[in-house]
């Protein structure tokens, strides 16, 4: 008997040992990932732009190994410096042969960013459908909110915490009537008043079939988007851009990332190589003439330029960062919001 | 003999366990008078939109509560016995020592789950009255793992307490104060929903270490 115990203990002494030891070893002998310049692609000239700080100074660069200018340097990604390029008169009347104004900049730039531990966290299940057509300008939180359950949606009123029938049976109704079939697989959404204007919710249902849903005026919205012949989504990101040209970002089982156009609701497959929502962070800063995605993951920075235009691939570039940190047992990741053995 | 070792062990502790009842409920009481001050003041909207969107739970306080109630009772039930060294009688009754010393875990885990279960009680008795099956879930289950940190804290100090030197009670209660930290790695809610299993046989591992310590006190290890 004691013998066993010895074991337990001498297991939970080894636990700790291969929990805690490589962590210290990690925390004072190894320094992180190398770090890499602040990248972006130019359209200007068709090459990615590089801002580096070394020594306390800054170097601009193009991958060519052309050298710039802090003022050239914000030549060349006008529309990332358009504000300070306005505040010195220097603003071009053209860019890459197209005539645009700060507004139209303003208004097509977007940053997106995807994370594995956006995804990978403990949902609560209750979700808000906000108005998206009130007739105001802010945008107003509703006073109940939903669950998709086996067969339906079911709307609750946060004041009484009972299920309102009517409104749930009439939500049901028109996504059964589309086709949509319970239970849904997944659900994207961005229920905040905080922002410009509501596209409710991107969902899949049990067929994987993807829909889009909304309220509008009191009354549901339920629209089936085809997929092209094979696609089959995973992961879904509504965008609500200011832009208004897009409707949602999926990533589909193959790690292929679509984008849902609006208001024809195309679903136009980007020339980015397969990623893994569950492992590797996305950011995306879009312009009218092209987007820049970094996609990082534990050993690289890939960088990869996209046409605003059709999304084909223009460019990429990687960056290696290989870390040397030791593995060992660990309970939680940055990649999740769980504690589990890793 | 196991009736006259949980009359001794509750002779012991009685006044602390009901202390730490009171604690324990007075807590988890408080608590659920904060999130009813909250719905009559800001309405029952503001409740549900900020646990929705800002991952807030209202029991936060509750946190190290469970963990310092199994600590506590510990080292009531253990210190005294041990300072005044009566704990060798305990160890020469016409039982084996190994069941004796089972007995008053036994007993103070069971104490325990008296002390938590209330509260638990109280919390979810208010909160599905007021709160959906999802919401009422996700509070009650972000608690477990603090309650399962009070009977690892008890039955670790236990371990602790038991040991005859100094030198091996420092090295002990460094690896219990490791082990204890993985109750309390993750701050979001809901977060050892998928663990909870292997946190409870994890706790239940703890239970025998004590028996390494009374194998070293029977055999006389001294400083």
């Amino acid at each position: 008997m004691l013998r066993i115990i010895k074991i337990i203990f001498w297991a939970l002494v080894a636990m700790l040992a291969l929990w805690e030891l490589p962590w210290c070893y990690n925390f004072f002998f190894t320094g992180g990932s190398p770090s890499v310049p602040f990248t972006l692609y130019s359209s200007v000239v068709g090459e990615f732009a590089m801002l580096d700080h070394n020594d306390k100074k800054f170097s601009y660069s193009d991958r060519t190994g052309r050298e710039y200018t802090e003022e050239q340097f914000d030549s060349i990604l006008p529309m990332f410096y358009y504000h300070q390029l306005v505040t010195d008169g220097r603003f071009p009347e053209t860019i890459c042969g197209v005539s645009v104004t700060p507004r139209q900049i303003q208004i097509s730039n977007f940053n997106y960013r995807i994370e594995p531990a956006e995804l990978n966290k403990p949902q609560i299940g209750l979700y808000q459908m906000l108005e998206t057509m009130s007739g105001r300008v802010d945008l107003v939180l509703p006073d109940d909110v939903f669950r998709l359950t086996d067969t339906g949606i079911e709307f609750i009123d946060m004041a009484t915490n009972s299920v309102n029938e009517k409104k749930s049976k009439a939500f049901t109704d028109m996504m059964l009537s589309k086709g949509f079939r319970f239970p849904a697989h997944r659900i994207a959404g961005n229920p905040t008043d905080r922002k410009e204007y509501d596209e409710g919710y991107v969902m899949l249902d049990a067929d994987r079939k993807l829909f889009h849903v909304k309220m509008t005026k009191g009354r549901p919205y339920c629209r089936a988007i085809e997929l092209p012949e094979g696609m089959t989504p995973e992961y879904l990101y509504i965008t609500e851009f200011t832009a208004r040209t897009m409707l949602a970002f999926v990533i589909d089982t193959e790690g292929g990332f679509w984008v849902v156009n609006r208001p024809s609701y195309d679903v136009v497959k980007t020339g980015l190589p397969a990623i893994d929502p569950n492992e590797e962070t996305l950011l995306i800063m879009g312009n009218m003439f092209d987007w820049t995605v970094t996609v990082r993951d534990d050993v690289s920075r890939r960088y990869y330029a996209l046409s605003a235009s059709d999304y084909s691939l223009l460019d990429s570039l990687i960056y290696d960062t290989p870390s040397d940190a030791i593995k060992g047992l660990d309970f939680t990741s940055h990649k999740d919001k769980f504690v589990r053995f890793r | 003999m196991f009736r006259a070792i949980f009359y001794k062990e509750r002779v012991k502790t009685i006044w602390y366990a009901l202390l730490a009842l009171i604690v324990s409920v007075g807590f988890a009481g408080y608590m659920m008078l904060r999130v009813s001050r909250a719905l009559s003041l800001q309405g029952p909207e503001h409740i549900w939109i900020v646990m929705l969107q800002r991952d807030v739970i209202f029991v936060d306080m509750l946190k190290f509560v469970p963990m310092i109630i199994g600590l506590g009772f510990a080292i009531v039930q253990f210190v005294p016995e041990l300072q005044r060294k009566s704990f060798k009688l305990t160890l020469h009754l016409p039982i084996r020592a190994s069941h004796a010393v089972g007995a008053m875990l036994l007993y103070g885990v069971v104490a325990l789950l008296v002390i938590f279960l209330p509260a638990l009680a109280l919390m979810w008795g208010y909160l599905q009255s007021v709160l959906p099956t999802e919401l009422w879930q996700h509070i009650i289950f972000t608690t477990i793992p603090w309650y399962m940190a009070g009977l690892a804290a008890y039955l670790l100090t236990a371990w602790v307490a038991m040991e005859p030197t100094w030198r091996m009670r420092i090295v002990d209660g460094v690896i219990a104060l490791l082990l204890i930290r993985i109750y309390f790695l993750s701050a979001t809610p809901e977060s050892y929903n998928g663990f909870l299993p292997e946190l409870a046989i994890l706790t239940a591992l703890f239970a025998p270490l004590s028996l390494i310590s009374l194998t070293r006190f029977r055999d006389g290890r001294q400083d």
